[in-house]
């Protein structure tokens, strides 16, 4: 057999695994149940259904917001599944995605950046959206291994603090808010100049998926060699598995979870800048409401792989867009979306028992 | 500060505390007996919902209180049916049962209320206990309080003598520390866990209705706001005691509390560091403030006979 048939046949059975089965079964049976609620708030099941469907492939510009979409949460389900490896689980991508968003817009407006040659402007708002993350993660990281303490609920406290400095961020004309011409000045930051937006892919705006698309597919690609393919894919599984075996084995425990907190922490970051940079131009409260745990329940769905990630980012990306427009069209509250996404995380939580892996 | 000030701040630091208090002392109980119980916040959600929808159906608010505890019930049972018998990663479920939770009550809140948001619930009646409210100043402002305060205090003191004192408290304490031994000494330890998750669920039902019916009389989504993860933030801080553990949802409550007094003496602090406050001070709290953490040794392990 030739390498390549038999890594075909090999892909065959990763994509046939009992997991993936489950995963799918498990998000199908979710629907099913979404469509159930729907029926039983006395909503019109085709007209809800429709709406949905418009709202996620209807139009260019509804499959380009949907696919915009899923790159944060894709960033996010990425770095979750990095620190997932060293047996660490992220919960602070909203916090991230958060402080991001505020580095973003700072460096965007006060950085003096529009005027630098072509790139740059939104590179450089970028970087500092990635870095932000990054620090935002490490913190979670320094007080693992510095005090033990469980980063579920460092990385959720750190998100409640990262959400409330993003209000403070806003409603305060000392830090980002616009100036305030008079008392109904909105509590949100200027416009970020042109130059310092991200440019799309086409130039056609009712198509509007901009550059965080190869971005984050390049991002996947080399998250997938290296945890896979490299020396330090295998040390954070080692660390993993057993932290005392890896240590005598020479790989540094410490080092390890700073590095995996961190890494997640700024793919959240990055995620944060990609949404403010390449759609919404303008920092508001509550601007990553919601995106944080969608790319965490991503992460968690993905049960390790990056192709997982992807696939349920594209999913969570989809889904929320339809689950909009229901809301706009047919009255159905986008609270069903999540009502979906919960029973979809507790039943494969369950399933993982039946599946024999104790490991989500 | 006056003292009449004074008086309010302690007054509302208790008051505001007291849904920390009730489900801090769950988790304990639930760590205690080996199982990290992320779902709080969902149970407290849940619970100040059923809470408000009972006692506006109804119109008796201990009617709704105790429809909030029987709401709670499947969802506790469901987190322990998933890190006991199931052995599921108990951060996993925990974090979505609480997705779950908050996407069903929003969804619940809107098809019953609809356009009469913010709509006025009875709530529980105030009781002041009888010589102690006659203090003055502080009589009223710091003891005409929710009666579940008076009855949460009570079962949070019962909770601690029963830890301390008794063999089902050892049992617990076993259950969390040396699961083999209770397996060998003949006791279930699934039985323990799930009776363990069953109580921090009634004490998060407790915890939700005081929030809803007890304090502001109204629901709001998603209205818990993390309350859930300062209780298992306070149950870090407080060693895995019940002693430590109050004065941490007390030290929250206060925290909590400065926002509303700080502008009332005219000092000014932006409002978003005060709301930040309370979780700025459990990640201290978790983050080594609270020296060297003696979690139960099989906290998070979901056992199994060999």
């Amino acid at each position: 057999m030739t390498g390549a048939a038999a890594s075909m046949t090999g892909n065959l059975r990763a994509v046939l695994r009992p997991s993936v089965v489950i995963s799918v079964a498990a998000v199908l049976a979710a629907a099913l149940l979404g469509v159930a609620l729907i029926f039983a708030m006395g909503v019109p099941v085709l007209d809800a259904v429709a709406a949905f469907v418009d709202g996620t492939v209807g139009t260019p510009y509804a499959i380009a917001a949907s696919i915009n979409r899923s790159i944060a949460f894709a960033l996010v389900g990425i770095g979750f599944v990095i620190a997932n490896r060293a047996n660490l689980v992220n919960v602070g991508g909203e916090g991230q995605i958060a402080m991001g968003g505020i580095a973003a817009t700072a460096v965007a407006l006060y950085g003096h950046v529009d005027g630098l040659p072509a790139g740059l402007p939104f590179v450089i708002p970028l970087i500092a959206a990635a870095i932000a993350g990054m620090l935002w993660g490490s913190i979670a990281g320094v007080l693992k291994i510095k005090a033990g303490t469980n980063e579920v609920i460092s990385t959720l406290l750190l998100s409640f603090i990262a959400v409330w400095l993003l209000y403070w961020c806003v409603q305060s004309p000392a830090l980002l808010r616009k100036p305030m011409t008079n008392s109904a000045t909105l509590p949100e930051s200027l416009e970020i100049p042109d130059p310092t937006k991200l440019p799309l892919l086409t130039d056609d705006y009712s198509f509007p998926v901009h550059v965080g698309l190869p971005i984050t597919i390049v991002i996947a690609i080399v998250a997938a060699i290296v945890l896979s393919k490299t020396v330090f894919g295998l040390q954070l599984r080692a660390v993993g598995f057993n932290p005392i075996a890896a240590s005598r084995a020479g790989i540094s425990y410490s080092r390890m979870v700073m590095i995996s907190l961190a890494t997640a922490g700024a793919l959240g970051g990055l995620a944060g800048g990609f949404m403010l940079l390449g759609e919404q131009y303008v920092l508001k409260d509550g601007f990553s409401s919601g995106y944080g745990f969608d790319g965490l329940v991503a992460g968690l769905l993905a049960r390790g792989s990056v192709v997982g990630v992807i696939a349920a980012a594209l999913l969570f990306g989809f889904l929320r867009s339809g689950g909009i427009n229901m809301e706009m069209v047919a009255g159905v509250p986008t609270a069903l979306v999540m009502v979906i996404q919960g029973l979809i995380v507790v039943t494969l939580a369950g399933a993982a028992f039946f599946i024999g892996g104790r490991r989500t | 500060m006056t003292w009449e000030l004074f008086a309010v701040f302690i007054g509302s630091s208790l008051r505001l505390a007291v849904p920390l208090l009730l489900a801090g002392t769950g988790e304990l109980v639930s760590e205690r007996a080996g199982v990290l119980n992320m779902s709080i916040e969902g149970m407290m959600l849940t619970g100040a919902f059923a809470a408000a929808v009972g006692a506006w159906a109804t119109g008796s608010p201990p009617l709704g209180l105790l429809i909030g505890i029987v709401a709670v019930f499947p969802v506790s049972l469901l987190q322990a049916v998933l890190s006991n018998t199931l052995r599921a990663n108990q951060i996993v479920t925990g974090i979505g049962i609480n997705i779950l939770v908050l996407g069903a009550t929003t969804l619940a809140y809107r098809e019953i209320f609809g356009a009469r948001s913010r709509e006025e619930i009875p709530g529980l009646s105030k009781w002041s206990p009888p010589l102690l409210g006659d203090i003055p100043i502080f009589g009223q402002a710091v003891f005409q309080q929710v009666w579940l305060l008076y009855a949460g205090l009570a079962i949070i003191v019962l909770t601690a003598l029963v830890l301390r004192y008794t063999s089902i408290g050892i049992v617990i304490h076993a259950a969390g520390a040396e699961p083999r031994a209770v397996d060998k000494s003949g006791v279930s330890v699934a039985w323990v866990r799930y009776l363990g998750v069953i109580f921090a669920g009634f004490m998060s039902a407790l915890a939700g209705a005081f929030l809803s019916i007890g304090d502001i009389h109204t629901f709001t989504e998603g209205m818990t706001r993390g309350a859930g993860y300062l209780a298992i933030a306070a149950v870090i801080f407080g060693k895995w005691t019940v002693g430590g553990t109050v004065l941490a949802c007390l030290l929250f409550g206060a925290a909590t509390a400065l926002q509303f007094q700080l502008p009332t003496l005219g000092i000014d602090v932006p409002n978003a560091f005060l709301i930040m406050l309370p979780y700025l001070l459990a990640l201290l709290a978790v983050g080594g403030l609270a020296g060297r953490q003696t979690a139960p040794r099989a906290l998070g392990e979901p056992y199994f006979r060999r």
